[in-house]
């Protein structure tokens, strides 16, 4: 063996010196992966991890029979990453989405011009099919993400009572909104990681929490109901150039709102293109004096109080001092002796202050308030208003006697429906329903609550009045013949009201009104028609009991409830 | 055992190759382990590292990195088998063609790549890069001038070392003009380890040193470092400086290690590495795959495994019995201790950024097919000695 001798040396020298360079790097292995790894951790997620929502599939909103009325489909959100973009692609990336999505071409430029933005979305609510086409043009910085659409296949049915989400798929009106937590389910989240480039990192890790979809809505509604009685009211406002109107059916036994119609109504489809005003639903959000609908209370509460009998007479001038005021019927005549089913049958104004003053205002008061007036109705009807119904000791001198036949107090569409679904229900009140019942996380149907009952009147002024509503539309002298159905016998009371504006600061203008229920000798339909501010007359006679009959024949039909005889039998 | 050279002659290759007396019988088994297991995590990591580039042919890399690993272990297999006596009469020749291709690149035959002009393309997608090559070349060269002592003495003639120092500085002066700072830097620590150990006087290596520090003064006072190569040293010193720059490199290799805690993420399943934030992941920074992906425990199996590589190959230069298969042995060590050290040291952020490879793990083929020639060769010197 060759003596290196000090070459030796060295090779040992090296030696230790690479164990020595070793052992460093181990221990900076230690501190980097070890000591301070979750530093590093940390650092990576915050560079890496987004977290990114999944939306929850929105519930449906059905009629009672199940057909959709509002429903989520699958869509895709379009979006551009103007970084990624080549330069010379844009002018072709802009004016391909631009014939794809319907969208101006400006705005997509716009877009892509901002190149140092990593996300600007062109288009939600794409249609699938149209997502895959423009993904499969490879387009580099187009990108397409799975979201949700809102669809309303029926248009205008029912739009103001279902509502609508805004882009951000919130519910803003109708049921939409007030449901809206029901409806929206939970949203999702995933951490899902974004590389160097902006490119998703295929993980088998990333932590998700599913999302949990929204449950369904069914409504009390029937769709065929419901839009007899649109066409029904938009015809008429139409024809006597109303400022608007309204339609609501209901199951006298149950309390279930069949049919929530409004003139003009919301096109759920495009709901942008009506006024903010007219995108609500105006039968239970409007507000309005009702006018001789509300003699009805009056009645009951003289009944009540055993002040008077439907046969009780009364001598009947065409005005009477009220107070500081003179009060007079809606036409001249001379005085003549009526029996109280005849003031009603006729509406006489007179004659109704005539028996309302045979009771206490307190009393009066207390018939309004036991009837659902000044409060909301309870049954969660979106956008509900409770009316105005004035404390009995702030009644002005003439107020008391104005508001016996509804001048001076406010109520909804809704509120007097429920008047007149109490008096056909033999005087028990129902909260009045529109929503059937919801679905569970299975899927199935959870029925909603019993409606709540309330004994407002006695079974037998209940029969008296429906016995003299029955009058107003069959007998000689009615206002309501127009309501007549043939083969049924119709109950029900028309009302004319002087109508206050605030765009004119007093009464301009008029509320015509028809409300009523069938078969008055065993009833089991109500509806209500009001149409605001008719140009071309104006009586609830005239105008309003027409669309109640048109509306109330289909119903009947649709229900399949027997005919039992006309009422003009009676005359 | 003693074999006579003249009996090789007259032997058949398929007879050398896996007779009873054969080289790969006489092997250094430790060292051939570790070189294959370093091979397989390099694999691993490239593959991994790489598979994300196109969605088309995720394996496109991979496959062209076995068929490196192949070619380099026929070659490391042939040489192996050659008597290590036998490379001092190729050493000039070796040199010759390295110089000869070194001087190509320069020419218009040469191209960039990613900013270096060190490249000749050869078609089919591979390309060449011969100031790899140019590193076992050298040493063959050095260690031939200098394992002839001096008359009476241990140590190499004058002449020799002048010769050497001529040697090294055209190589050196070739790379430098492409420029390749961190060649530049290995052909340094090769020459300077084969002067080291070939015995030259103390005093010497003082001059030699002296002479290799007023270089780099002269080198960075005469502005004669690229600007990223500044830019590079600065950014080393303090990272947080330049983000996105430069000390971005830095920042992401130390983010990437340092999540991969102890055990790792698992081979795909590196964020940091799937996401690319490391630059040049398959190349340069290839430990940091294995950082993130392996854990500490992954990377220090690299750090040992390629520790196994040094030991074998100082102890294979010791154990040697003539000078010139003990200098190849120790200054190959040296080569590839180099490179290991700027290449891990600088992705834990223990040294400044310089484009080195890490020795058997990065992706490269010239460097890979000149590391495996380079373990053939202390093969052969292991089995060849005369114990």
């Amino acid at each position: 063996m060759l003596r290196l001798g000090n070459p030796r040396r060295r090779i040992n020298i090296a030696l230790m010196a690479m164990a020595v360079v070793l052992s460093l790097f181990a221990g900076r292995l230690v501190q980097l992966q070890g000591l301070n790894s979750k530093t590093f951790q940390a650092k990576a997620a915050d560079q890496r991890v987004t977290p990114e929502v999944l939306p929850a599939k929105r519930g449906s909103i059905t009629d009672v029979n199940g057909n959709e009325l509002a429903v989520t489909a699958d869509a895709r959100e379009i979006y551009l990453d103007p970084k990624e973009v080549k330069e010379t692609q844009r002018e072709l990336i802009a004016t391909t989405l631009s014939a794809e999505l319907g969208k101006p071409k400006e705005g997509i430029a716009a877009k892509l011009a901002q190149v140092d933005k990593r996300y600007m979305v062109v288009a939600r609510d794409v249609d699938p099919l149209v997502a895959r086409k423009i993904m499969g043009m490879g387009f580099r910085g187009v990108g397409s993400k799975p979201t949700y659409r809102r669809l309303y296949p029926g248009g205008t049915l029912a739009g103001g009572l279902v509502g609508f989400v805004g882009d951000d798929g919130f519910g803003l009106e109708g049921l939409e909104q007030a449901y809206n937590k029901t409806l929206a389910g939970q949203d999702g989240q995933q951490s899902i990681e974004i590389g160097r480039g902006g490119e998703r990192i295929p993980m088998t890790r990333s932590t998700r929490v599913a999302p949990v979809p929204g449950r369904d809505l069914r409504l009390t509604i029937d769709r065929y109901i419901q839009w007899a009685a649109y066409e029904a009211i938009a015809k008429q406002v139409k024809a006597v150039g109303a400022r608007s109107g309204s339609v609501i059916v209901m199951d006298v036994k149950t309390g279930q709102i069949l049919a929530m119609a409004n003139a003009p109504e919301v096109d759920l489809r495009n709901w942008q293109a009506t006024s903010a005003e007219d995108r609500g639903n105006k039968a239970a959000a409007e507000v309005f004096e009702p006018g001789s609908t509300n003699k009805v209370i009056t009645a009951a509460a003289a009944l009540e109080a055993g002040v008077v009998a439907p046969s009780t007479i009364f001598t009947v001038p065409d005005n009477i001092q009220c107070a500081d005021k003179v009060l007079r019927d809606a036409h001249p005549h001379p005085t003549e002796q009526m029996t109280f089913a005849q003031i009603l049958e006729e509406s006489s104004n007179v004659g109704t202050i005539m028996a309302g003053t045979k009771i206490t205002d307190q009393r009066l008061h207390n018939m309004f308030t036991a009837f659902g007036f000044g409060a909301k109705s309870g049954g969660s009807i979106p956008s509900e208003e409770a009316g105005l119904l004035p404390d009995w000791q702030d009644w002005s001198g003439s107020q008391r006697c104005t508001i016996m036949y509804g001048q001076g107090i406010s109520v909804t569409a809704l509120q007097m429906a429920s008047v007149y679904q109490t008096i056909a229900n033999g005087g028990v009140r129902l909260t009045p329903t529109i929503v059937a019942g919801t679905t569970d996380e299975k899927g199935h149907l959870v029925p909603a609550a019993p409606p709540k009952q309330t004994r407002v009147i006695s079974e037998l002024t209940a029969r008296q009045l429906a016995s003299m509503l029955e009058k107003a539309v069959a007998g000689a002298d009615g206002t309501g013949g127009a309501a007549a159905i043939e083969g049924y016998r119709v109950a029900g009371k028309t009302g004319t009201a002087m109508r206050y504006d605030q765009k004119c600061g007093g009464y301009c203008g008029y509320t015509a009104t028809f409300v009523g229920f069938t078969p008055a000798e065993a009833p089991r339909l109500m509806a209500l028609a009001v149409i605001q501010d008719p140009k071309k007359d104006h009586y609830g006679g005239t105008i309003a009991a027409p669309v109640f009959q048109e509306v109330m024949t289909f119903a009947l039909k649709t229900k399949k409830i027997p005919p039992t005889g006309s009422t003009s039998l009676l005359r | 055992m003693s074999t006579p050279i003249t009996r090789f002659r007259r032997r058949s290759l398929a007879s050398r190759a896996i007779g009873t007396d054969a080289a790969v019988w006489r092997m250094d088994g430790l060292l051939f382990v570790a070189v294959a297991a370093l091979s397989t995590i390099s694999t691993l990591l490239v593959w991994s590292s790489t598979r994300t580039w196109t969605a088309v042919e995720p394996t496109g890399m991979l496959k062209k990195h076995l068929l490196i690993l192949c070619i380099g272990a026929v070659l490391c297999g042939l040489v192996s088998m050659v008597d290590h006596r036998r490379l001092r009469a190729y050493a000039p020749v070796a040199y010759a063609a390295g110089l000869a291709l070194l001087a190509l690149v320069v020419t218009p035959v040469g191209s960039t790549v990613n900013g270096s002009h060190s490249w000749i393309m050869l078609g089919g997608g591979f390309a060449m890069q011969p100031s790899e090559l140019a590193k076992p070349a050298l040493i063959l060269l050095l260690a031939m001038l200098l394992s002839e002592p001096a008359e009476g003495t241990d140590r190499p003639r004058p002449l020799d070392v002048a010769l050497s120092l001529v040697a090294a500085g055209l190589t050196m002066g070739l790379v430098m003009l492409q420029p390749d700072l961190g060649t530049t830097m290995v052909l340094t620590v090769i020459t300077g380890s084969v002067l080291v150990f070939s015995g030259i006087r103390k005093r010497w290596i003082a001059l030699v040193v002296v002479v290799a520090v007023v270089a780099a003064a002269l080198v960075w006072i005469l502005g004669l470092l690229q600007p990223y190569q500044v830019a590079r040293f600065t950014a080393f010193m303090n990272p947080a400086s330049d983000p996105r720059g430069f000390g971005y490199n830095a920042t992401q290799s130390l983010i990437a290690i340092g999540s991969g805690e102890i055990y790792g993420k698992g081979l795909f399943e590196g964020g940091q590495t799937t996401g690319r934030f490391v630059p040049e992941q398959h190349t340069d920074f290839i430990f940091t795959v294995a950082g993130e992906e392996f854990g500490f425990l992954g990377a220090l199996t690299v750090v040992v495994l390629l520790g196994v590589v040094l030991v074998r190959g100082i102890t294979i230069a010791r154990q040697c019995d003539d000078r010139f298969g003990a200098l190849v042995a120790a200054s190959i060590v040296c080569w590839f201790a180099f490179q290991t050290f700027i290449n891990v040291g600088m992705t834990i952020g223990i040294m400044p950024i310089t484009g080195l490879p890490l020795p058997f793990v990065s992706y490269g083929g010239t460097a890979t097919l000149a590391n495996m020639i380079s373990v053939g060769m202390l093969q052969a010197i292991h089995s060849g000695r005369r114990t």
